[in-house]
């Protein structure tokens, strides 16, 4: 359950990685030596573990595509524990590993289980422990993942000494850093006839205030084809904060879903929850939908930490996805025919915050004229010459239904972005919305069902928004990146599909679009300026796209 | 200062090693206590300096001894810090915790570690520092941490304060309880755990342990104590799985208080970080399944908020949980309720790509009630987990590299479990490839590529007896092969990969022969000079297989090279040339040769005419001239000779080899770096000038003797140098390539400035049966300290290749650099002695860099006159037969004087140290502790 050492390495773009920080536990390394014997392996100096652990990531001699040491197709790595062959020195294992952005977080947890010729990692407390804090470190050397600044960084590494004395002095890790600090006013704990949480560091004194935000995202893979079943997913969270008095005090917040709601299913809770219905946990996606499903209202008692917190977070099987849309595409001689059209569902409120359509080109040449109509909203081209943007405004028309027509040629001086996966008429639509007030499988938190047990009577907030999030439409004449051929009793893929859609996006060239930040830490673009995209048009996109 | 200290703090954490080979461990740790004794240094350097000692205390306290001493001295700092300085007082618990683990001082229970404790305890129950901060972590909080910490390294050390710690907790209200839980559980663990150890021991012990009432529990001897602390086994998990033997304690029901412990342990579980909760949790596992007489139901009550939380390692204990107690704590439903939610977790979409695949890992080593293949650590399927549940997991385009091998290999056991082949499963997943194929078609990143083929080899390895599916793959890889002949490497990998691990399989071959094919078939118009390179190195790898026939190939080589358009001739590129010359190498040897000796001739006959670089068409001469006139065995002896190298055997280096394709001619002109050290350096002992007894020493200088040994310094150069002489031998394992060396030229680097650079030294040949040759090192110091040289070599081998190797670092120690007082060996004693009395005189007065020290220690006469024997003989300037003082000179090069007066008083030795270099001190220092203690040692 402990850690042997830890690092912190900076590998950023046209930079030499480098070791930022690294710390030795080495009572810790004691006990390896102990538990270990004759098998002990020795951690390796610091530029030595920097030089293997590149290679195991794949991320050395980055300007040669075959290095039999790097890319041998025998080896899996087998992250989030990977394991660093030293030269003839035996292997270290297992090297945690958690990567975001220029940074790298690795750390050696200790092996207390006398196995040859070695135990599974899931034996190892000591791995989700250290994956744990890992994933804190990230967050509070990151912040919260907009842009990183290089100084905020290496004054957050500064700190990480006086840090790690408090969540991990000796190796074993108690807590994970508290990524910010409460705003709340606090006052020491003196008094107290109960005993305080250790995750509560103080008390709150004031006005008892509590909010409740329910957020719902959804994501969808359109491809207007027959032969292809179209996806969609919602997962939802309920992030809380809470400003109440006392050591301990006891909240109750009630989610509820309309007479005819699907069930929430992947119930998660925060550890803060004091105690859960057994039947909140029965409904999973991965089950078959049982119609006799509980279905709320779903209780979740719980005593609030300082900080704001999620306090559970749900996925939801809805029967439609809130915009359906088709895209067509046809080469014309030297035109490419477009053809949009997006229908929004009755059942979503008809007020956005912000609405758009991005169309982006890849493997062509930048785009010439440009003659597209709208029935609603307006179009502009990007500064770069490879995306259009279709800004829907707050509103759909009373219709519901908006269409894009027109052509565009691509006869501009210079190549565009390329892309491995949209050659051809392989081409996508990805929407961003946001509509506040409102979720998509119904569920909600009752101003009056939010229950404080204290003696004044506290304010109470709820709020509900939707998001969408890898919303794309392919165009359905060309063929979707999507492995052909279903099975039909895998319609169970849908749920699949959804993970890390991102990474595809991720890893190739990127056309830089304005209004937008794109956020490492939660794998979400973030639009920033909605109100009026028009007006923005030629403003400097920032960069923030990788 | 300050600036200095963070430098050299962060050299010597960067690499150690490196930063402790300019400098002596010991005096660097005599420094560090210094500044930390100092009260002008800020708490922020201090706290810098002490971040050596807590990573590497082991490379600074190198004994037991030096450990206990550093722990006084920060012990003493530590009462001297004010208390309002806690983060520096919380950095020197951890320091000392550090200190005392790692030296061995807390196992073996010294006076300096059981004070320490002591301080600990009394830390932990001094409640008047309640401190305000809320999150400052005050020395209670680390002092809990420290204890901690000492009872895991030595377990069972603080069992007999169990009921304290049980008290402290049970008092504390704020959030510090949080530590003394931690310290409880441990302690409570490990004492239960000692007495499962003790025959017959039972509730009557437990209670006893309970209640404090220590007298009863360890009425048991410290013999059987110690054995148990000081096996590994109680350091290690006790939970390992349904086969994984936990000792019990049988106690029969009646264990209310242990109950009653751990209840209100799990009560409080609540109000701990996960991170503590979890490791709370294992703890009170182990003890529950230690003793049988606490029915695992006492968790029941928090399994519901553990199995709904996102905290991932609260999940992974209740699995833990489970692996221990099976169908006692987890129903049939909350097993299949477990798997689901694992499934659910493994794609979440609200969790990190790591955790993700944590909970995919867990999966395949689910812990089943009832195990079908139970004991071995390899991933199994659960029972569970049908395809239907798997479907969940199916790979995408979408995922990231190392998920979509994680869920590739997933399904792959699913449907391998199901054994349907033809089954729609097995379809997707070939689909799935498919599209990753496509992607690395379109130009995907490496990292693409990389993964398609990791993919491809997963896929084979399950799925290779699937003819249909395995067929189509080679089809499509050999259509990829011709669109990017740059995966030459990355498919050429695949083929040998699949044929070491599948050897009873021919897709390999099958693959190979359809590479062979279609760059056989495509139209030469379009092929390009890049593209041909690639297409020789997979010939070369098609025609090592004999299996296959190789008439295409020679039919496009002959293509190739006689076409009219083709460039290949005119420009004459050697590696093109190479490469076509390798093919016809591996064709040489190829078993159908007979049927292949026209085309191949024809082909070796076109490149001796008319190929543009000469080097290769004497090449292809010669393989003309081998093909047409030897005969096949021969031919086939001669060119296998070579062809079995680098398979650890020594050849000779023949014609063959001369002939051989580019890496056979590269490997001679290029100089190999061996893997291993071959030779090293050794200290050969010097009789260091035993021949000054038999001289006359009759030259009497009289009263000028100092004067007189000053002035022999204006010659420059003068006795300026330091000879040490070294054997050079093979280092073991022995390596029959290295067994007899030739012109080895030895190159040698210094790690830091107190040297002049050192000459290259040549050594004519090192054979392992003769007598070690010896090298003599000529140093000369600016400075004579210790230091670490590094020593490569360039030599050749016998069979006339060139080596560089690197050797083991020679040391060069303290001691080595004295030499005896530089006079004329005519010198009488009477002189020598007047030299030293002048030096000490004016070393007294410390002046300059003057100083005088003195050095005690216990040593019998008899051990005494034994070390002055043994280190000092030849630098005494008195006579040894001398009874109450003796006097030695050490001279250091190049002009540094260290004088000793020994004698010995009546309770202890003292060495009167007088110098002209301060900066000797030190260093001396920790020579005489050496000499002294292993002297002590030998006479004892």
């Amino acid at each position: 359950m402990s850690l042997r050492a830890l690092w912190i390495i900076s590998n950023e773009k046209g930079q030499k990685a480098s070791i930022r920080f690294s710390k030795r536990f080495s009572t810790v390394e004691h006990r390896a030596r102990n538990l270990a014997g004759s098998s002990y392996v020795a951690v390796p100096e610091d530029s030595d573990f920097l030089q293997l652990l590149l290679t195991e990531l794949g991320l050395s001699n980055s300007d040669k595509s075959y290095v039999a040491d790097r890319d041998d197709c025998l080896y899996r790595p087998r992250s989030p524990a990977v394991e660093l062959r030293l030269n003839g020195k035996g292997t270290l294992w297992p090297v945690l590993v958690l990567s975001q952005g220029p940074l790298i977080l690795a750390c050696l947890p200790l092996v207390d289980i006398l196995s040859e010729p070695r135990p599974p990692l899931a034996n190892l407390l000591s791995v989700s422990q250290g994956v744990t804090l890992l994933a804190g470190l990230q967050t509070f050397l990151l912040g919260s993942g907009v842009k990183l600044d290089s100084e905020g960084l290496a004054s957050r590494v500064a700190t990480l000494p006086s840090l790690l004395l408090q969540v991990c002095p000796l190796g074993t890790p108690f807590d994970t850093p508290l990524a910010g600090t409460p705003t709340a006013s606090t006052v020491p704990t003196s008094t107290v006839t109960h005993k305080q949480p250790a995750w509560k560091t103080g008390v709150y004194r004031g006005r008892a205030t509590v909010n409740v935000a329910v957020v719902e995202t959804v994501r969808s893979m359109q491809y207007g084809n027959q032969s292809r079943q179209d996806l969609w997913d919602v997962y939802g969270t309920v992030t809380c904060k809470c400003e109440v008095e006392g050591a301990l005090p006891n909240v109750t917040v009630t989610l509820s879903l309309p007479p005819n709601g699907s069930p929430l299913q992947d119930i998660l809770v925060h550890p803060c929850v004091t105690s859960l219905d057994s039947s909140i946990l029965t409904a999973s996606s991965v089950d078959n939908a049982d119609g006799s499903a509980f279905s709320g209202p779903y209780k979740f008692p719980f005593s609030p930490p300082l900080e704001p917190f999620r306090l559970c977070s749900y996925t939801s099987q809805v029967p439609v996805p809130p915009i359906l849309g088709s895209y067509q595409l046809k080469e014309e001689e030297n035109n490419l025919r477009v053809s949009v059209s997006l229908k929004l569902h009755e059942s979503v409120r008809n007020s956005f915050e912000y609405c758009e359509a991005h169309l982006p080109f890849f493997n062509r040449n930048q785009m010439g004229v440009v003659d597209v109509k709208v029935s609603s909203g307006q179009v502009d081209v990007s500064k770069e010459k490879n995306l259009l943007v279709w800004g829907l405004g707050q509103k759909f028309p009373k219709s519901r239904e908006v269409t894009l027509d027109g052509k565009i040629s691509f006869t501009g001086s210079s190549l565009g972005p390329s892309d491995p996966l949209c050659t051809g008429l392989t081409a996508y639509i990805k929407l961003y919305l946001k509509v506040p007030d409102t979720t998509l499988s119904g569920c909600c938190v009752d101003q009056h069902s939010v229950q404080v047990y204290s003696s004044a009577k506290p304010r109470i907030v709820t709020s509900r928004e939707l998001q969408s999030k890898e919303y794309f439409i392919w165009n359905s004449t060309g063929s979707a990146p999507v492995s052909s051929g279903q099975p039909d009793y895998l319609c169970r893929f849908k749920k699949s599909c959804w993970d890390v859609i991102l990474l595809c996006l991720k890893t190739r060239l990127l056309v830089p679009q304005r209004h937008q930040v794109f956020d490492e830490a939660t794998d979400s673009v973030r639009v920033c300026v909605a109100e009026d995209p028009g007006m923005q048009t030629d403003r400097q996109h920032d960069g923030c796209f990788t | 200062m300050a600036s200095n200290w963070t430098e050299r703090i962060s050299a010597f954490c960067c690499s150690p090693s490196s930063f402790l080979s300019g400098t002596n461990p010991d005096a660097f740790l005599a420094e560090l206590l210094r500044e930390l004794r100092d009260d002008r240094a800020s708490y922020g350097v201090k706290v810098l300096l002490l971040s050596p000692l807590c990573e590497y205390p082991t490379l600074l306290c190198s004994s037991e001894s030096v450990g206990e001493e550093t722990a006084l001295d920060l012990m003493s700092v530590f009462t001297q810090c004010p208390p309002r300085s806690s983060q520096f007082r919380c950095h020197l618990l951890v320091a000392l915790t550090s200190v005392l683990v790692c030296s061995s001082c807390v196992s073996n229970r010294s006076r300096a570690s059981l004070d320490f404790i002591d301080l600990l305890l009394q830390i932990c129950q001094d409640t008047s520092d309640r401190d305000g901060d809320g999150r400052q972590r005050c020395p209670r909080a680390t002092a809990c941490d420290c204890l901690c910490e000492i009872e895991a390294s030595c377990p069972g050390l603080l069992s007999q304060r169990l009921e304290l710690l049980a008290g402290l907790r049970q008092q504390e209200t704020s959030w510090l309880h949080q530590a003394y839980a931690g310290l409880h559980i441990l302690v409570l663990r490990n004492a239960v755990y000692q007495l499962t150890k003790q025959t017959g021991a039972g509730a009557a012990h437990l209670k006893a342990l309970l209640d404090g009432n220590t007298s009863v529990a360890w009425e048991a001897d410290q013999e059987a104590f110690h054995m148990v602390t000081k096996d590994s086994a109680i350091q290690s998990s006790l939970i390992l799985g349904p086969m994984g033997r936990v000792p019990t304690l049988h106690t029969g029901p009646d264990c209310k208080e242990l109950r009653s412990v751990l209840s209100s342990l799990l009560e409080e579980s609540y109000l701990l970080t996960p991170l503590c909760q979890a490791a709370l949790f294992r703890r009170l596992t182990e003890v529950v399944a230690m003793v049988p007489g606490i029915p695992p139901t006492i968790f029941r009550a928090q399994l519901l908020r553990l199995l709904g939380t996102n905290e991932v390692c609260l999940l992974h204990v209740t699995l833990l949980m489970k692996c221990a107690f099976t169908d006692s704590l987890f129903s049939a439903e909350d097993e299949a309720f477990l798997l689901k939610r694992l499934v659910v977790l493994s794609q979440h979409p609200l969790l990190s790509t790591p955790e993700k695949l944590f909970y995919m890992d867990c999966i395949l080593h689910f812990p089943e009630n009832r195990p079908i293949n139970c004991g071995d650590s390899d991933e199994a399927l659960p029972v569970l987990l049908t395809p239907q549940l798997a479907s969940a997991l199916l790979p995408t385009v979408f995922n990231d590299s190392a998920t979509l091998l994680a869920r590739l290999h997933l399904q792959a056991l699913v449907f391998l479990e199901e054994g349907e082949e033809e089954g729609r499963g097995l379809a997707y997943i070939y689909d799935h490839l498919t599209a990753l194929l496509h992607i690395v078609d379109r130009g995907g990143s490496r990292d693409i590529v990389v993964t398609f083929f990791r993919a491809a080899f997963l896929f084979l390895f399950y799925f290779q007896h699937v003819e249909g599916y395995s067929a189509r793959l080679s089809e499509q890889l050999c259509q990829l092969y011709l669109q990017h002949t740059q995966l030459a490497p990355h498919i050429l990998n695949l083929v040998d990969k699949t044929l070491e691990r599948l050897p009873e399989c021919n897709w390999a071959l099958g693959l190979l022969q359809g590479l062979q094919r279609v760059i056989s078939t495509a139209p030469l118009g379009q092929l390009t000079l890049r593209d041909l390179s690639c297409h020789l190195k997979v010939l070369a790898r098609v025609a090592e297989e004999g299996k296959i026939s190789q008439c295409s190939t020679l039919g496009f080589l002959s293509a190739v090279i006689t076409q009219s358009s083709s460039l290949l001739c005119t420009s004459g590129d050697w590696r093109l040339g190479n490469g076509v010359l390798g093919v016809c190498r591996r064709v040489l040897l190829h078993p159908s040769l007979d049927s292949l000796l026209i085309p191949l001739a024809d082909i070796l006959q076109h490149l001796t005419c008319y190929y543009g670089d000469t080097d290769i068409q004497d090449h292809a001469r010669l393989y003309y001239t081998l093909l047409t006139t030897l005969s096949r065995e021969k031919l086939s002896v001669v060119l296998a000779q070579s062809a079995a190298e680098g398979g650890g055997q020594v050849k000779k280096r023949t014609l063959s080899c001369v002939m051989a394709e580019s890496e056979g001619l590269t490997n001679i002109l290029t100089v190999h770096q061996t893997e291993q050290p071959v030779f090293q350096l050794t200290e050969a002992l010097s009789g260091l000038q035993q021949e000054m007894e038999n001289l006359q020493l009759s030259q009497d200088e009289g009263d000028k003797a100092l004067e007189s040994y000053r002035a022999q310094f204006s010659e420059s150069g003068f006795a300026s140098q330091i000879m040490l002489k070294y054997h050079l031998t093979h280092t073991e394992p022995h390596d029959p390539r290295f067994e007899q060396i030739f012109s080895i030229c030895l190159h040698f680097s210094l790690t830091d400035d107190h040297y002049e650079q050192l000459q290259d030294i040549s050594v004519p040949c090192l054979f392992r049966q003769r007598p070690p040759p010896v090298v003599q090192l000529t140093l000369k110091p600016r400075r004579p300290y210790p230091t670490t040289i590094h020593v490569s070599a360039i030599f050749t081998s016998k069979d006339g290749l060139t080596w560089h190797t690197t050797m083991p670092d020679v040391h060069v120690e303290f001691q080595q650099a004295f030499l005896p007082l530089p006079v004329p060996l005519s010198w009488s004693r009477a002189s020598r002695q007047d030299v030293f009395e002048g030096l000490w005189d004016e070393f007294c007065s410390e002046m300059g860099d003057c100083i005088i020290s003195l050095f005690c220690c216990q040593l019998r006469e008899a051990a005494l006159k034994a070390l002055v024997e043994k280190h000092f003989l030849p630098f005494l300037v008195s006579d040894l037969s001398q009874e109450d003082e003796l006097r030695v000179l050490l001279f250091l090069p190049p002009r540094s004087h260290v004088l000793l007066k020994i004698s010995s008083e009546e309770d202890a030795t003292q060495f009167n140290m007088a110098t002209d270099t301060r900066q000797l001190l030190p260093h001396m220092n920790s020579y005489l502790l050496t000499v002294t203690s292993s002297q002590d040692e030998s006479v004892r």
